[in-house]
């Protein structure tokens, strides 16, 4: 589903955010991406979704080499993907509905796929109650499940997470790590950078830690350290 | 890629309603650049067709008889042809007269009705090699008298000035009205970029949830268009509102001899308005296409 070979990320500034990394990751997969902040993690991700372009190397999301991807074929190759945040990046002036809806109408789904889907997606979230309230009407943990909502909405192969409980409790991001547990077991492969050891040394899925750039441990069933 | 219109008509009218202020601004500068072009392009036309007669170099034309006959015509011909005083000339025949009048009144079929091709005298439009007053007049007295010939009539330093006034005024009008043009361009693009601003969660969300790159474009693009278009429109608008006051304004044709008409024909003026609103609609769509391309990273 994902494979990455011998990418190497440099940035304007110098700085290398990924050196020569080879993983391969297979449909139905749950990766967690682990290191200290700035040593390459999001910059995984962000290559993932073309919001970057490798120096070296190929990438292969779904069978295509991204790299080789023209700038007007990059909204399609998202649409395969599906992406939360840390900080959720909701619209503030749209209802729950509406956010989840809008992820829909912007890639031209018909309005009945808009009217059936996006109910069933907030009802897996368990936010079908809340679907008429703003953004900010909204605890954290809401906010962030009707992010996860937006981002499955349109059932990709492959959903990124860039620290998706870095803003929340522990008992909240509990919640959200079981509605990613079961988006995975759909067969949705999930990718999640984190530097959450708690929900790490839980949940016991693949690990790949990156320091400074190099990824030095690549675990199956592993642990944060 | 089904794009919905009614998501498109919704992005643009809400995004023009949000900076209603800059937009105004944008509008107005295209409305008075517009209104600028359009009314020196009818000056120019009513002027080439008050002086049609006297356009490329002619300075006198020798009027025939109606009644001429063909070789009182061929002497005259061979005439000019044998003088080496006359540059160049052309022969109007009743029904090439009858043409011009048709288009030069074409504003008034109540005269064209008046009048048929054997009304019409036919005549010759001299261009003479030298052009100073004194011996254009002492060429033109040669024709005076030959049998045949009705009238000779030079034209005057006011047609002259008429014309030289008339580029000059066009010339200035267009420089003025291309700035502010250029001036509208950039206003529009900078509505644009605020509108762009206003909405950068939305199209990050677009990107991410891969909408495509038109899609975020094109209803940027649309609000360009639309201002453009209504600077054009409403500069449209005011002309047609001022062409009565505009044609009342010129000299008439009964107050300058030589001259037929200050009249703007309904054809250029359709042709004019066109003009505008390409234009404007263009206007819009670059200063819009400009700030997509430069500040909507996608």
């Amino acid at each position: 589903m994902i494979t990455l070979q011998n990418v190497t990320k440099t940035y304007k500034n110098g700085t290398v955010a990924l050196r020569d990394a080879s993983v391969e990751i297979t449909k139905g997969e749950f990766v967690f991406l682990v290191g200290t902040s700035g040593s390459g993690k999001s910059t995984f991700i962000r290559l993932l979704n073309k919001e970057e372009t490798p120096e070296k190397g190929h990438i292969y999301v779904a069978g295509k080499d991204i790299g080789q991807l023209s700038s007007w074929k990059v909204p399609f190759l998202r649409r395969n993907i599906g992406c939360i945040f840390q900080d959720f990046k909701l619209l503030p002036s749209k209802t729950v509905f509406e956010n989840v809806a809008f992820a829909l109408e912007v890639i031209g789904r018909p309005r009945s796929v808009v009217q059936t889907q996006v109910p069933a997606i907030l009802d897996l979230v368990g936010l079908g109650h809340k679907a008429s309230n703003f953004p900010d009407e909204l605890s954290g943990g809401e906010q962030q499940r009707v992010s996860v909502a937006r981002a499955f909405v349109n059932r990709p192969l492959i959903l990124l997470a860039d620290e998706p409980t870095g803003n929340l409790d522990p008992a909240t991001s509990v919640g959200i790590m079981r509605l990613l547990d079961r988006i995975n077991k759909t067969g949705t492969t999930v990718v999640m950078a984190t530097h959450d050891r708690g929900i790490v040394d839980t949940m016991r899925r693949r690990v790949i830690e990156i320091d400074r750039g190099t990824i030095v441990r690549d675990q199956a069933r592993g642990v944060y350290e | 890629m089904p794009m919905k219109v009614d998501y498109v008509v919704r992005e643009t009218t809400s995004n023009l309603g949000r900076n209603l202020s800059i937009t105004i601004a944008s509008v107005l500068t295209v409305f008075v650049s517009l209104v600028l072009v359009g009314s020196s392009l009818m000056l120019r036309t009513a002027v080439e067709n008050a002086t049609q007669r006297w356009q490329g170099g002619i300075e006198f034309v020798v009027y025939l008889n109606t009644t001429a006959s063909q070789d009182q015509i061929d002497s005259i011909a061979r005439a000019l042809d044998d003088s080496p005083e006359v540059e160049g000339y052309t022969y109007f025949d009743q029904e090439a007269s009858y043409e011009e009048f048709k288009r030069l009144f074409a504003d008034s079929p109540e005269m064209v009705d008046s009048v048929t091709a054997e009304d019409l005298p036919p005549s010759f439009r001299v261009k003479p090699v030298n052009k100073d007053a004194d011996s254009v007049r002492s060429l033109s007295d040669t024709f005076r008298e030959r049998a045949g010939v009705r009238d000779v009539i030079l034209a005057s330093k006011t047609i002259q000035l008429i014309q030289d006034m008339s580029r000059s005024l066009t010339l200035i009008i267009v420089v003025v009205a291309l700035g502010l043009l250029f001036v509208a361009g950039l206003l529009i693009l900078n509505t644009i970029r605020m509108a762009m601003f206003a909405r950068r969660r939305e199209i990050e969300v677009m990107k991410l949830v891969g909408a495509t790159n038109w899609f975020i474009r094109v209803p940027f693009m649309l609000e360009g268009l639309v201002q453009g278009l209504i600077g054009a429109l409403s500069a449209i608008g005011a002309l047609i509102l001022i062409r009565p006051v505009f044609e009342g304004w010129l000299p008439k044709a009964s107050e300058i001899p030589l001259v037929s008409g200050f009249t703007v024909g309904t054809g250029s003026l359709i042709g004019i308005y066109l003009l505008l609103a390409v234009v404007g609609a263009l206007v819009g769509t670059i200063g819009a296409g400009v700030a997509v391309t430069r500040f909507l990273d996608v």
